[in-house]
């Protein structure tokens, strides 16, 4: 089993075109400062570790970080990660852009041993299993498919104000992915979807073998 | 080629028995009071005369190959008798003998599956109940009747509850046309039968009872390519997701979340519980598919409401009535009682109300489907508004459903309506559930 970083996870994403955060892995302080400037201030930190599922419960997220306090913030997370997991690999800290409000959704794949990969569409966020409002198709997914995933969540209203169009095209893709590459399981958890669009801002993907 | 096996104009069954308590009796006994008119071989080396017949010690003994093996011996001997079919050229075979996976045994499963595909044969079990095609009268089962016939087929992977249902099923009247029984699907498995009765001219609507489905992106391919309702029970919903998952997608999936994805992939209608199950195979088998866009009608104005109320649990449509259909039904409704949807003729339950009312309903353009409920009361013959539902929805092709309520008083009133192949329910829940699947196929139906 391989589990990817959330920085690896969204560069495959990338290459399948579903739209991600912008984003890179800082190794030092310096770095992370040269980084988000580059971004564009503020910035969200996270701990970059293949050895670190849960990043907020390692207390390695910082969210809205102006330029006084990317030092401070690189810092503090690289050492409540080391608390929390000694043990891990870590290889720096995420500097990603602040993505705008908008509303959590879910896109993953399983794979399941009598129907192969199967694509999960559903409310996002932290509070993903309570909601427990998903659905599932089996791959590959047609567009219709991935249409009647949105509009069967029992709280579709929600998606009222967004472009379900990129969600569809998004769910497409994700089910392209999970035909191609080898993949046990893939959680994109937010993906932020507005008007405008959508954005992959948290990713996880776990290989087979 | 399965028609070989589920038509077959020649059957051995081996291991026939003159005791009444083996299955080789009676199977063999079944084929014969059911009225097969092919021809059938027992075969047995330890009897001479089995229920009057010659008996064979070898199927390499029959004076002609056979298209069907039915095979009844202990599962050891399965292997042997397997072999011996395989060279005279048998078709195919059903293995009703029990001992193999479903107790661990794969070994003997495997190897019986390997002799079965080295000689070409089809495969059904083993460990299954058999099967019955009721249009060749043929019982090839160990269910102790035979149904009548009609145009539904049942696969059920399940055994001793399959049996038992079929045997409800016969005694409620319930038109069937083959029954099979899959047992561990060493062969044959649901896809196969799936492929088997699209193309079968007998089948009108396919219901299945899963377990499982093992090659589950074939059973997707199959079923949503067939042109009839297809409608399944799969048990097993409460199995939780996998502990081990290492995302939020993985343990929310869990078995039964994938199946109800994969069913709406295949345009499958799944049924949660067996009275959904048959009660929809038998709106589907007879019924045009429903629109959605519902109108009710009783001379009970409480049962109108009860359903109108389920119609809204499960998402269905009762659309207000257009003016048009509100001023013809003023001119027939009694004065105490109001033109609107659902429909109450307040108690008024003669041929002439439910015909009127009926025919003004079903000409609204709004309205798709009707049900119509009738509360029995003493005083009214419950044939005459039965006879209404026939005559107004002779030639309409909007679908009429009904639920005759009442107790043995209405029993020749149900006949008629049954005879008549209107969809009838005791209980207006059961209608309102029969018609939401009726819906729900006219979905798959535009999907596709």
């Amino acid at each position: 089993m391989n589990i990817l970083t959330e920085y690896e996870s969204k560069k495959l994403l990338a290459e399948y075109g579903v739209p991600v955060t912008r984003e890179a892995v800082a190794r030092s302080k310096e770095d992370a400062l040269l980084l988000a400037s580059e971004i564009g201030f503020p910035v969200a930190m996270k701990i970059s570790s293949p050895d670190i599922a849960h990043k907020n419960a390692a207390g390695g997220v910082l969210l809205d970080v102006g330029a006084q306090d990317v030092g401070a913030a690189f810092e503090t997370i690289v050492a409540n990660a080391k608390k929390h997991a000694p043990d891990a690999r870590i290889d720096g800290v995420l500097v990603q852009e602040m993505v705008p409000r908008g509303t959590e959704v879910v896109i993953g794949i399983t794979f399941d041993s009598q129907f192969g990969h199967a694509v999960m569409f559903g409310l996002g966020g932290v509070f993903v299993e309570v909601l427990d409002d998903v659905s599932f198709r089996i791959v590959p997914l047609t567009e219709q498919d991935a249409l009647e995933m949105t509009e069967e969540i029992r709280g579709h209203l929600i998606l009222a104000g967004c472009n379900v169009g990129a969600i569809v095209d998004t769910i497409l893709k994700v089910s392209e992915m999970a035909a191609k590459e080898n993949i046990l399981e893939l959680d994109i958890n937010p993906l932020i979807a507005c008007e405008m669009g959508v954005v992959a801002v948290d990713a996880r993907v776990i290989f087979k073998g | 080629m399965l028609s070989k096996v589920l038509e077959p104009d020649s059957i051995a069954v081996i291991g026939a028995s003159l005791n009444r308590e083996k299955w080789g009796y009676r199977i063999l006994d079944n084929i014969i009071s059911g009225g097969y008119l092919r021809e059938v071989y027992p075969v047995n080396p330890n009897e001479d005369e089995v229920l009057g017949m010659r008996c064979y010690s070898s199927v390499l003994d029959l004076p002609h190959r056979v298209d069907l093996g039915i095979i009844a011996v202990p599962a050891g001997s399965v292997p042997m008798v397997l072999e011996e079919c395989g060279r005279i050229g048998v078709r195919g075979v059903v293995i009703v003998s029990a001992g193999f996976g479903e107790v661990g045994n794969t070994e003997l499963e495997d190897r019986v599956r390997d002799i079965a595909r080295g000689y070409e044969m089809r495969m059904i079990g083993p460990n299954t109940f058999g099967f019955i095609n009721t249009q060749l009268h043929l019982n090839a089962s160990i269910i102790p009747q035979m149904p009548e016939t009609g145009g539904i087929s049942f696969v059920t992977q399940s055994g001793t509850f399959g049996l038992a249902l079929v045997d409800w099923a016969a005694s409620q009247r319930m038109g069937l046309h083959l029954v099979v029984g899959l047992g561990n699907k060493v062969d044959v498995d649901d896809s196969d039968i799936l492929e088997h009765l699209s193309a079968d001219r007998h089948t009108k609507t396919i219901m299945m009872y899963i377990e499982g489905i093992e090659r589950g992106r074939r059973f997707i391919d199959v079923a949503s390519g067939i042109r009839k309702p297809v409608i399944a029970l799969k048990t097993g919903r409460s199995q939780a997701g996998s502990k081990a998952a290492l995302s939020h997608t993985g343990s929310l999936a869990g078995t039964d979340r994938i199946y109800d994805g994969a069913f709406k992939q295949a345009g499958v209608i799944r049924a949660r519980v067996i009275e959904e199950l048959f009660d929809s195979a038998l709106a589907l088998s007879i019924s045009p598919p429903a629109g959605d866009g519902i109108g009710i009608v009783s001379n009970g104005g409480g049962a109108a409401i009860l359903a109108a109320d389920l119609c809204e649990d499960l998402g269905l449509h009762l659309p207000d009535l257009s003016e048009g259909t509100i001023r013809m039904l003023s001119g027939v409704l009694p004065a105490i009682a109001t033109p609107a949807n659902p429909l109450d003729t307040a108690g008024d339950g003669s041929y002439e109300m439910f015909k009127a009312v009926m025919d003004i309903m079903l000409s609204d353009p709004g309205i798709n489907s009707l049900l119509v409920i009738y509360v029995h009361a003493e005083m009214v013959d419950p044939c005459l508004p039965a006879e209404a539902v026939i005559d107004a929805s002779e030639g309409c092709d909007k679908p009429v459903i009904t639920s005759w309520i009442g107790g043995t008083g209405i029993g020749t009133a149900v006949k008629l309506l049954e005879k008549n192949r209107i969809p009838n329910y005791p209980l207006p829940e059961r209608a309102v559930v029969a018609l939401n699947n009726l819906v729900r196929y006219k979905r798959i139906l535009q999907k596709r």
